[in-house]
């Protein structure tokens, strides 16, 4: 009996982690069949054909090189710059009775719940204004104040449920706010942190909407606008788009698998005194 | 303070050390973005920028080669911006109405480049068509906006036809029909051997269907009065309208039925598969079709319906447009005579694999067979339509979408159609 549960789990879990990677592979058989191949027996079919010049094709002709790399100046400044603003600001709400603090931190939260759309022309304007327009600046801003909300949020939960013991000690130590903050607080809260980093790199390294909307030169363009600009006005070479997809796939699977460890240790962090 | 747990004591400064890392961390990357994203300002020289919505691989490097030709010549400097086409149609108000925005655009002509001429966001460009003499009457007008000025340059034209396979025609025994009579005859045979005789491609391209209405419209009632349906001065529930779809119904127990499902790029395999008969589409598809089978395609033009009425095709002209509020008009002028020269368009024509028409009446055109004959078929045409939302706007478009696919899906319902279609345009033209 025990058995069969046993073997009826795998046998469910091995055709839904299937249907998962499904998909997934998918894209990468389609990424290393020709172009022809494609166009005789439609996207859907068995390969007939085997190549890797899709992966050329996409890097050189594409110019994912230079797409990955504005992908990263901007990712990178966006995930550091608004999780450091959000423990911050996250450490003032939950530690310090400063007036108003749920007020705050509920319109930070209600920020969060507009649709972006309806703000994607004021924050065009905006930027052009700014002079900040058609810049990777302007990109950072924007992710960093559309996330702010969220992280602040998170880490406020976390942080606010640390021990305030912790916090007394430091002080009975002699430590001052800002070393709190820096030797206490952070480390404590880096599991948070480790999670937040990994979602929110994802988050702002597949964004699409903001970059088309504050950019409009190609060579600023970050790495998923570039993969849509491998479409043709009426038709696409799917299999270079494939192959654009698995290299631009790579970075964020690659944070994901480095931040793994953080996750759960995050998990166990608490279980054991 | 002397007994405290060593132990615990080592946790903090670990902690405290860890935290330092990170923020070591961050302030070098910020530091190592701050260096590298500092020359993405824009180009303040007196470079024009070209915004191309050409993004398919051919014809993003035959428009790369065109410009460094032109960069090469020494009559100024350009640089080239190509933007994923469907961005590029979503963001081109954006790109118009900024503050500081690029000089020259690829669009379309037509009353999509009209529109922005009424908004004054256009170029008057009159200089460069002084050059253009030999440019046919038609273009020209094309390229007029509504005060009488030039407004746009054209780089090209493609054709919409019945395409098939040569080698599959020649099996079945049918010839190419001239004649909606003709037409349905072959319809009618190729279904009795089995072939769903008229392809289309809906899902995801439901535009597709607008060249039906368009060419059974300008067959029908003629390009005059389709013109004027297309701007708001004819009603969509005009009895002349209805005679298109009478006419449309004819046909429609011949369309392929797996049409509706797939986009026009899956049908153009099912056509090359011989799975079709034969597929109603503009020149562009074969992008989408594998080399070796381009030498076999041939198309016929959409069968005449009633002689009397002045031969009209569909020719969409693709070129160039600048913004009013370019830096540097004398630049922008400069490279679109250039962009309009033989010299230049023959080498678009030759680097970009699509079957494409130059606008410049002496650059030639390639020589391939279908390329003859498509030229011939237009310069044969007594009026040039654009398409459904050249000749209207990008906004009429979707109502066309939603009244057309649904009278594929039930014919029967045409009058609630059409009169849901003309609420729908009324609120467009509104707008």
């Amino acid at each position: 009996m025990n058995k069969l549960r046993t073997g009826a789990f795998h046998t469910g879990m091995i055709l839904l982690s299937l249907l998962w990677l499904g998909p997934v592979l998918w894209v990468v058989v389609m990424s290393t069949r020709s172009f022809d191949d494609i166009a005789a027996h439609g996207v859907g079919s068995l390969p007939r054909s085997f190549t890797l010049d899709t992966y050329r094709q996409a890097w050189t002709d594409g110019g994912e090189l230079r797409a990955l790399i504005n992908s990263m100046l901007v990712t990178v400044p966006s995930v550091a710059l608004s999780l450091g603003l959000a423990a911050m600001a996250a450490f003032a709400l939950s530690r310090f009775r400063i007036p108003g603090r749920r007020t705050i931190l509920l319109l930070m939260l209600a920020g969060n719940l507009l649709p972006p759309q309806i703000l994607l022309i004021p924050v065009a304007k905006f930027s052009e204004l700014t002079g900040l327009y058609d810049t990777l600046w302007a990109l950072i801003a924007v992710q960093v104040g559309f996330g702010l909300g969220f992280y602040t949020f998170v880490l406020h939960g976390f942080m606010r449920d640390l021990p305030g013991e912790i916090q007394e000690a430091a002080t009975i130590d002699g430590a001052g706010t800002a070393q709190i903050f820096t030797r206490v607080m952070l480390p404590l809260t880096r599991p948070a942190l480790a999670a937040l980093g990994a979602l929110s790199f994802t988050w702002i390294f597949n964004d699409l909407l903001w970059a088309i909307t504050v950019l409009r030169t190609d060579d600023n363009m970050p790495v998923t606008p570039a993969l849509l600009a491998l479409q043709g006005q009426f038709v696409s070479s799917w299999n270079v788009i494939a192959a654009g997809t698995v290299i631009a796939a790579v970075p964020t699977v690659a944070v994901f698998l480095r931040f793994q460890r953080h996750f759960v240790s995050g998990l166990a962090l608490g279980a054991v005194k | 303070m002397s007994d405290f747990d060593p132990g615990r004591r080592r946790f903090l400064g670990h902690l405290g050390l860890a935290g330092l890392g990170a923020l070591g961390a961050s302030s070098f990357l910020s530091a190592c973005a701050s260096s590298a994203s500092g020359p993405t300002t824009s180009n303040g020289s007196g470079a024009v920028t070209i915004q191309s919505n050409l993004s398919s691989p051919q014809a993003k490097a035959a428009m790369e080669k065109l410009i460094e030709t032109f960069n090469a010549q020494g009559k100024g400097t350009a640089s080239l911006n190509t933007i994923a086409s469907e961005t590029f149609r979503t963001q081109l108000p954006t790109y118009l109405t900024s503050a500081n925005p690029p000089d020259l655009y690829t669009w379309y002509a037509g009353s999509v480049a009209n529109d922005y001429a009424s908004k004054n966001l256009l170029l008057d460009v009159s200089e460069v068509w002084k050059s253009l003499d030999d440019y046919p009457q038609s273009l020209r007008t094309l390229s007029t906006d509504a005060s009488g000025k030039q407004i746009f340059v054209p780089m090209n034209n493609y054709w919409w036809g019945f395409f098939y396979r040569k080698s599959n025609f020649a099996k079945w025994g049918v010839q190419e029909p001239k004649t909606w009579t003709e037409f349905l005859a072959l319809c009618e045979t190729l279904k009795s051997k089995g072939v769903p005789p008229i392809g289309i491609g809906l899902g995801d391209t439901p535009w597709v269907a607008s060249a039906w209405f368009d060419y059974l419209n300008i067959r029908i009632n003629g390009a005059p009065f389709h013109r004027e349906l297309l701007a708001g001065k004819q009603r969509f529930d005009d009895p002349k309208v209805k005679a298109v779809f009478t006419r449309w119904r004819e046909a429609l127990p011949y369309f392929d039925p797996k049409g509706k499902a797939y986009p026009f790029q899956e049908a153009t395999t099912a056509l090359l598969a011989g799975k079709t008969g034969m597929f109603l589409i503009g020149t562009f598809f074969a992008d989408a079709a594998p080399k070796d089978a381009l030498g076999d395609l041939d198309f016929f033009r959409f069968p005449i319906i009633d002689p009397a009425v002045p031969l009209a095709e569909e020719a969409p002209t693709d070129g160039f447009f600048a913004s009013a509020k370019t830096a540097n008009p004398t630049g922008t002028k400069a490279l679109l005579s250039y962009l309009s020269g033989v010299e230049a368009q023959e080498a678009y024509v030759k680097a970009s694999s699509g079957i494409v028409l130059p606008a410049n009446p002496k650059a030639k055109a390639s020589d391939s067979p279908l390329v003859v004959k498509g030229k011939a078929m237009l310069d044969e045409a007594k009026e040039l339509t654009q398409f459904f939302n050249r000749d209207s706007s990008d906004a009429l478009q979707p109502t066309a979408d939603t009244a057309l696919t649904k009278f594929i899906d039930k014919p029967d319902q045409i009058d609630a159609i059409l009169r849901e279609w003309q609420a729908g345009a009324e609120k467009v033209f509104k707008g």
